[in-house]
């Protein structure tokens, strides 16, 4: 089996594969750090030896795809120690830091539950397969429509082809906070107030402050400058900051 | 991607406010599926806000599976269970093989290879 869950890639042959019928795997070892990875060869299954640990837990039955066909190319039968290449498509397994997804999975049981840690590492590669799934649907229709950037609306249909179709209208409604909020933000940031003095009291928020002063110049000549003051302390020809 | 600075602020808002997952990180998840070209920022929200919602479901259903046994603890094995109980879990099957003692393994391979000799007598019988 493909033990080590990458990105998008895998999954997209394994879909590949398995359309095109599934063949036993090979044989793999389980490394001490529970981690498993494909062995060499095909007759070394009863050698105890290379079976990791002995007695302890290895995966076993179906899947994995000996694809025959040109798809066959990606290397599957390589001895992959799991974040290996094939062809160059396949990078390093990314995933979610486990910190995160062990947070979210606690406060998704009841106080009193336990999470075993081959659980929580386990999560976060159903969390990486998880997102390649959803990412290939959407690119797929992307195509279809002749687009180049998969939008929101890609992402909620595959998730409703997907059968995660619960989760599209909660999925909205975070949107829309999501899109208020970041207009908010700007909104802060882009206005204009004037302050009521000069320097001491300076707010978070960005403003202008135009203030005529009288500079006598080394030269003599007097000269009146404008002063324009932001939270920023800049002084300069700069009437407004935007921030887009 | 368009808008390098709205990513940037849209980054640390969702650290800080409405996503626990780092949108960064989810965004090279994604890309690195084939033919990914661009990724809406609107869309990368929604995965992200997505995936913790998945997690919560895959913890949530297993863990209840799973409940019944004394130690109340989510193990590898509830997880592995989902997806034949669910058909949302389907494609996790790959990645979620159940486990079995390597003794148990022996055996069934031992008995495969018999089953396979013995197919092999009965074909190479010709008429």
């Amino acid at each position: 089996m493909e033990p080590s869950p990458g990105g998008g890639r895998r999954y997209y042959y394994r879909m590949l594969s398995s359309a095109l019928g599934l063949v036993p795997s090979q044989p793999f070892s389980v490394q001490p750090n529970g981690r498993f990875e494909k062995m060499d060869g095909d007759n070394s299954t009863t050698d105890a030896s290379q079976l990791g640990i002995a007695g302890d837990y290895i995966s076993g039955s179906h899947y994995v795809l000996q694809s025959q066909e040109d798809d066959g190319d990606d290397g599957m039968n390589d001895n992959e120690d799991g974040i290996g290449s094939k062809d160059g498509f396949r990078e390093q397994d990314i995933y979610l830091p486990i910190a995160n997804v062990a947070r979210i999975m606690k406060n998704a049981i009841p106080p009193t539950g336990k999470i075993a840690k081959d659980a929580k590492e386990c999560v976060q590669e159903c969390v990486s397969e998880f997102i390649s799934f959803i990412t290939s649907e959407a690119s797929e229709r992307c195509h279809q429509e002749k687009r180049k950037t998969i939008n929101g609306e890609d992402i909620l249909f595959a998730m409703s082809t997907l059968g995660f179709d619960s989760y599209v209208e909660p999925l909205k409604l975070y949107l829309q906070k999501f899109r208020e909020a970041m207009k908010g933000e700007k909104g802060i940031v882009t206005s204009v107030t004037v302050a009521d003095g000069l320097g001491d009291e300076l707010t978070d928020e960005s403003f202008t402050n135009q203030l005529p002063a009288g500079l006598i110049t080394a030269d003599g000549q007097q000269q009146n400058v404008m002063v324009y003051t932001t939270s920023y302390q800049q002084i300069s020809g700069v009437q407004q900051i935007q921030f887009s | 991607m368009a808008g390098s600075d709205e990513g940037g602020k849209m980054l640390d808002f969702a650290d800080s406010r409405q996503v626990s997952l780092p949108i960064s990180r989810v965004k090279l998840i994604m890309k690195s599926s084939p033919d990914v070209n661009n990724i809406n920022q609107d869309a990368l929200f929604l995965t992200a806000k997505a995936t913790e919602l998945f997690v919560q479901y895959l913890a949530a259903y297993s863990y209840k599976k799973g409940s019944g046994r004394e130690s109340k603890c989510l193990t590898y094995h509830d997880l592995a269970r989902s997806p034949e109980e669910c058909d949302t879990f389907q494609f996790l099957a790959d990645i979620l093989p159940k486990k079995i003692l390597a003794r148990d393994y022996f055996k069934l391979l031992e008995e495969k290879e018999k089953e396979d000799e013995g197919d092999g007598e009965e074909t190479d019988d010709s008429d």
